[in-house]
């Protein structure tokens, strides 16, 4: 838990004319963009606008050419997952990022395992907390046991494993990149309605979604990327959703 | 503005977290219980932890074993299996083969190969033997012919890593290197390694029909079994083998984990060199060129995938084990040589089309 649900409108995240490019190819031309303590950005765009890549950047999974970024308002650098999750980011990745032959206890705890002496696992504590999390937190209708193999999941319950695994480590920001591609109608809404409980205990979440209505509900604030660009950002006091469709298709 | 639930349920009915078992909790509703199924009295969790291990092939294995010394004990002259001088030439070359497996099918987990397993075997062992021939302390040379095969290990993975080809490619090339390197070193004779003491007894001493190298099996295969199941590094290795994507997105390393397999393997199979030297005391340039593809063919067998990302360190023991149960019983029973290679080369498909069959059924 963040525990620091007071601090609401203070910048969380900071980031200053970012620009990467894949072989001569500007993936992100001078992106600026920030997200508040206790805000839920709407991250829109077309394909191929940027979307991933910036993902990427908040996640330290890809590292910009340049640009700043700050955290919490000090200047920060990520050259990987663990800075990122270090500093409390958490991301859904799109293709999930979960290994089909480990169970869903192992998947969980990936890279981040408990251990006890000389890096030993602690397979009990780990099993009991992705329970507790089955549980009590992420209920997945199929999934009856923790130890059972992720690749025999469906499309919808490994997405959910996925979302799982980042409330898990419910930190500071969660970054959520295509999160309901594989979900039904009312695994989304349950989903945005969650980032909604969590935005009131504090923390912050960016969307990436091409689901707008069901994100335009849910958002505080929308920044729609085009060309690798930053075309739109807006509250959703001062934007209607009609104005998005078009600022999104238009790129 | 809604507030939102504070707890997040996929797929439709009522509360369906409620299934999921605590893990030391064991029970099943009587309607989810499979009406033929063994495992019925298990919880799910143990269910599918018993689906992850390699009993199937274990039961598999044992019943082999009882039908063949069965049938030793009925015919001890035609089919003498259970002759205590078979029993103890099987003891003896099990374990080269199964720790070299347990390396091999380590990294197969990581996801790479290493077909250098046989020129390293014989290079680190000559190494061994002419340093000990020199005068070296014996342990100490023997320390370094593992230390050898443990840095060809971590060489073919950095070579893999740098230049990001296949390790089937990078060790078909170091085993033509490393072939060569003996013979440059040594030249085509071949070295005698003659043992006694204490590195005597713990090499190739034994405890009535049970040979050293069956506890250096035994004890290898419990050190890479907690390793690879209790380990971090170990979790590691799984990940890196199922989904190198995954496994970086979520903060581990893929180079460490795959080197630290590489230097597994070849660290194990010069130590398997070391135990074949002092058993037999002689070491032959150009030996060992089948032990590669008997390796990856045990550890196959023993239901290690060729993907990457799934295996057992028993399925790898009982899987050498097995494929020297053939050699031995088509020898018992006077076949000609060239039969073992063809058996060898049926049981290896067989083995990976079956384990590919269940693998679908299991995801379906």
């Amino acid at each position: 838990m963040s525990g620091e649900g007071s601090r609401e409108g203070q910048t969380l995240l900071r980031m200053r004319d970012v620009c990467k490019s894949y072989a001569g190819v500007a993936a992100l031309d001078r992106v600026s963009f920030d997200v508040d303590v206790g805000e839920i950005v709407g991250l829109l765009g077309d394909n191929g606008a940027g979307k991933s890549t910036l993902v990427n950047v908040m996640s330290g999974v890809v590292v910009p050419d340049s640009g700043s970024i700050s955290w919490q308002g000090d200047p920060v650098s990520m050259r990987n997952r663990t800075d990122s999750a270090e500093l409390g980011i958490e991301t859904i990745f799109q293709d999930t990022a979960l290994v089909g032959s480990m169970s869903v206890t192992r998947n969980i705890f990936m890279g981040r395992e408990l251990t006890g002496r000389l890096g030993f696992m602690k397979q009990r504590a780990m099993r009991e907390a992705s329970g507790e999390t089955l549980r009590g937190v992420v209920s997945i209708r199929g999934v009856t046991s923790t130890e059972q193999l992720v690749s025999s999941l469906s499309g919808g319950q490994k997405q959910a494993v996925a979302i799982a695994r980042a409330v898990y480590y419910k930190r500071k920001l969660l970054v959520l990149d295509e999160p309901t591609s594989a979900l039904a109608a009312r695994a989304t809404a349950a989903l945005f309605d969650y980032i909604g409980f969590l935005r009131g205990q504090g923390l912050s979440s960016v969307l990436v979604t091409h689901d707008l209505y069901d994100a335009y509900k849910i958002c505080d604030r929308f920044v729609v990327l085009g060309h690798g660009q930053v075309v739109m950002s807006a509250t959703r006091e001062e934007v209607e959703l009609d104005d998005l469709f078009k600022f999104v298709s238009r790129g | 503005m809604t507030s939102g639930q504070d707890r997040l349920i996929f797929g439709e009915g009522t509360e369906p977290g409620e299934g999921v078992s605590a893990g030391a909790q064991s029970g099943t509703s009587p309607a989810r219980r499979r009406r033929y199924s063994v495992m019925a009295h298990l919880s799910p969790d143990q269910r599918y932890r018993v689906r992850q291990s390699a009993l199937d092939f274990t039961v598999l294995f044992v019943i082999i074993q009882v039908a063949s010394i069965v049938a030793g004990t009925i015919w001890p002259n035609t089919f003498p299996y259970t002759n205590s001088a078979n029993v103890l030439t099987g003891f003896e070359a099990i374990p080269l083969l199964g720790i070299t497996a347990i390396g091999v099918g380590v990294l197969m987990i990581a996801g790479e190969f290493d077909l250098s397993v046989g020129a390293n075997f014989i290079f680190s062992s000559i190494v061994m033997a002419m340093l000990a021939n020199q005068g070296w302390p014996v342990i100490l040379a023997a320390l370094t012919a593992v230390a050898i095969g443990c840095g060809i290990g971590i060489l073919n993975g950095l070579i893999t890593l740098w230049f990001r080809i296949p390790s089937l490619i990078t060790t078909l090339g170091t085993t033509g290197i490393w072939t060569a390197a003996t013979l440059y070193v040594h030249g085509a004779a071949s070295e005698t390694f003659n043992v006694n003491g204490v590195f005597g007894t713990l090499t190739s001493g034994s405890v009535g029909v049970l040979p050293a190298e069956l506890f250096w099996m035994i004890g290898l295969g419990i050190f890479a079994w907690a390793f690879l199941q209790r380990h971090r590094i170990g979790n590691h290795i799984f990940a890196v083998g199922g989904n190198a994507r995954a496994a970086n997105a979520t903060g581990i390393s893929v180079r460490q984990a795959k080197l630290i397999a590489f230097g597994f393997a070849g660290a194990l199979a010069a130590f398997s060199g070391v135990l074949a030297a002092s058993r037999v005391s002689v070491i032959t340039p150009g030996g060992e060129t089948d032990l590669p593809l008997q390796v990856i063919g045990a550890c196959v067998i023993g239901g290690t995938a060729l993907t990457g990302g799934t295996g057992t360190v028993l399925g790898m023991i009982l899987g050498a084990a097995l494929l020297y149960w053939i050699e031995d019983v088509l020898l018992l029973l006077g076949a000609p040589g060239f039969y073992l290679d063809a058996f060898v080369g049926a049981l290896i498909i067989v083995a990976a089309a079956l384990y590919t069959v269940s693998k679908q059924r299991r995801a379906s």
